[in-house]
């Protein structure tokens, strides 16, 4: 089952053209149809190659699901194709841009929730917010009602002058991806959005996401929470050791998402531990 | 404890430290006392004494611990902390008189029950920092919190607010205004070096994240840090502070955008090399001296430096 060799099936879907096109887009948003592909991306750190070879291709409006065991270079592959790392081999094109040599072109266009979340411990949840709108150049008006928005949307009124260094891990999370949000970005890029989240702000950020990708924004997540995964995402990529070992389109699966997980990702292999409950 | 130690073993590459030696190695032991003095009494504000303030309340109240064991944590932790131990050893050597020995005891204690007394992450006056305007706002209100969390500002302000009250009461020599800024200046200068320390690993992420040139993200930094000299010199000489504060931007520029070591809140600031802040030190001192005594325009140049720096190290965050 654990075979190294990449089991690729990819099968075309149904175009998802959008049906509303964004608005708030004064800059020069990216046609082009495919808005995130790479070839063959590697990463490596000395000995240890943390993504390897990975060659992927994701449409505008689709929701891409990246799944994978912890360290199987899910989070790897998201710093490179948001222009955090720079691959030690391959190439990358996000929104029109080359993430290693046009990473400021890229800012511009994609919304990022980072593995460590990117935020200041000396800033509150409305200062981050507030920061995110002044830096890209949104209006008063306009940052007012969006902020207003996203800090109900994400059930953030508790916290919102709590400083992020003070905050739950799951506030914290969902203003990392508030600000994400704020810019009406072309693409999102979400490393784990829905662990340590409520169910209810959950189900929301599922919503927005759908909502957001049938406008045509592009969205690339990594996730734990296979139901989910299966729930929301048009296509599904599985890594295993930094190697793509399979993906696939939604209206391909045939069988359980949890299912192809355990056969090709990694399979539940635990001992009984029977001193748990002994006295 | 562990952690105590190694923010005391931060002291030594603090600028504070490198003049009290120069001042000791000078034939100056008055100076080297006063400046020994100024980190002394930071180093027990209330907030810096007692490590049991760094564990969250909720932890502590997890260990397994009684009622009387948590007592007695509480009063022996001042002694965890290797700078009671360091006090204590240089009283017993310079043989302090009683007098001064209880008085130091009545201070220690007294910030320490203060310590206890101030409530952990609610209500400090560090949050309430004006929202400042322009792109950058945010991120300058952000670095002036950074900046009044280390207690090398502390240090600065003991210096800069005696100023101020000796001016007010109309008691300050006019002589006495260049030594005082220069003192504040030299206390402020190790945050010069170590702008994006208490930023963290998320911090920085953030920053590659935003759509800001290199130079922004510097200028909001410099922005808060020239704020602050400016502040601290109000009452002495606020041009010469700031013509210091430009200098020893640009002075530390490359450690400061090449060598990002981590800093922890509410310590004093751990520099980078010491050649590097030797030479910050002479030259921020040559700026306000300059400013003070021959010239105003002497800020021309030290601005044009500054924005010289500015740019270099902007083009470096960019690479």
């Amino acid at each position: 089952m654990h075979d190294r060799e990449p089991v690729t099936r990819i099968v075309p879907s149904p175009d998802p053209e959008p049906d509303v096109r964004l608005s708030a887009a004064a800059r020069p948003y990216c046609d082009n149809k495919s808005v995130i592909s790479c070839q063959n991306l590697t990463r490596r750190f000395g000995n240890f190659t943390a993504v390897d070879g990975l060659t992927l291709t994701v449409d505008r409006g689709a929701i891409c699901a990246c799944l994978g065991p912890n360290g199987a270079g899910k989070s790897t592959t998201v710093k490179m194709l948001t222009g955090l790392l720079a691959p030690t081999s391959g190439t990358a094109t996000v929104c029109g841009c080359n993430p290693a040599s046009q990473s400021s072109e890229l800012r511009q266009r994609i919304g990022v929730l980072p593995e460590d979340l990117g935020l200041f411990d000396d800033l509150s949840v409305e200062e981050h917010l507030q920061l995110t709108a002044d830096v890209y150049g949104l209006t008063r008006t306009v940052a007012r009602t969006r902020i207003g928005q996203l800090i109900a949307a994400l059930r953030l009124e508790p916290a919102q002058r709590t400083f992020a260094g003070q905050c739950s891990h799951g506030t914290r999370k969902k203003t990392s991806l508030a600000m994400a949000l704020l810019p009406n970005p072309q693409a999102l890029f979400l490393d784990e959005p829905f662990e340590a989240i409520d169910p209810v702000t959950s189900k929301a950020m599922r919503d927005i996401l759908v909502a957001a990708a049938a406008r045509g924004v592009t969205v690339f997540l990594t996730s734990h929470i296979l139901p989910v995964a299966q729930e929301i995402a048009t296509q599904f990529v599985i890594i295993r050791e930094g190697r793509m070992v399979w993906q696939a389109r939604a209206a391909e699966l045939t069988t359980p998402l949890e299912q192809i997980y355990f056969d090709l990702a990694e399979r539940p292999d635990h001992g009984d531990l029977d001193w748990l409950g002994m006295a | 404890m562990r952690r105590e130690q190694e923010s005391l073993m931060k002291v030594p590459a603090n600028n504070l430290y490198y003049a009290a030696a120069a001042f000791f190695f000078m034939l100056d032991p008055a100076a080297a006392a006063f400046v020994g003095a100024i980190v002394a009494m930071v180093l027990f504000f209330p907030l810096s004494s007692d490590p049991l303030r760094h564990i969250p309340r909720s932890r502590f109240h997890l260990w397994p611990l009684e009622s009387i064991e948590r007592r007695l944590l509480r009063v022996l932790s001042p002694f965890l902390n290797p700078v009671t131990w360091v006090v204590l050893v240089f009283a017993l050597w310079r043989k302090v008189s009683l007098g001064l020995g209880a008085l130091a005891i009545g201070v220690f204690l007294l910030a320490f029950v203060a310590s206890d007394w101030i409530p952990q992450g609610k209500g400090r006056a560090w949050r309430a920092m004006p929202r400042w305007p322009g792109q950058l706002g945010e991120l300058v209100r952000k670095d002036l919190r950074g900046l009044v969390r280390t207690l090398d500002f502390y240090c600065a302000l003991l210096v800069g607010g005696a100023a101020a009250a000796y001016r007010l009461a109309g008691l300050l020599p006019a002589d006495a205004h260049l030594p005082g800024t220069l003192l504040a200046m030299l206390a402020i200068s190790t945050c010069a070096q170590t702008p994006f320390g208490l930023d963290g690993r998320a911090g920085m992420t953030r920053y590659r994240l935003l759509p800001l040139r290199g130079w922004q993200i510097l200028l909001a930094k410099d922005i808060a840090y020239l704020l602050v000299c400016v502040l601290l010199t109000v009452a002495l000489d606020p041009l010469a502070g700031l013509a210091a504060g430009f200098i020893s931007l640009a002075a530390a520029r490359k450690p400061a955008v090449q060598e990002r070591r981590a800093q922890l809140r509410w310590r004093l600031q751990a520099g980078t090399a010491f050649g590097g802040a030797i030479a910050q030190i002479i030259l921020l001192m040559a700026a306000a001296s300059s400013t003070h005594l021959v010239s105003r325009l002497f800020l021309i140049p030290c601005a044009l430096g500054w924005a010289i720096s500015l740019w270099w190290g902007g083009r470096e965050l960019d690479r």
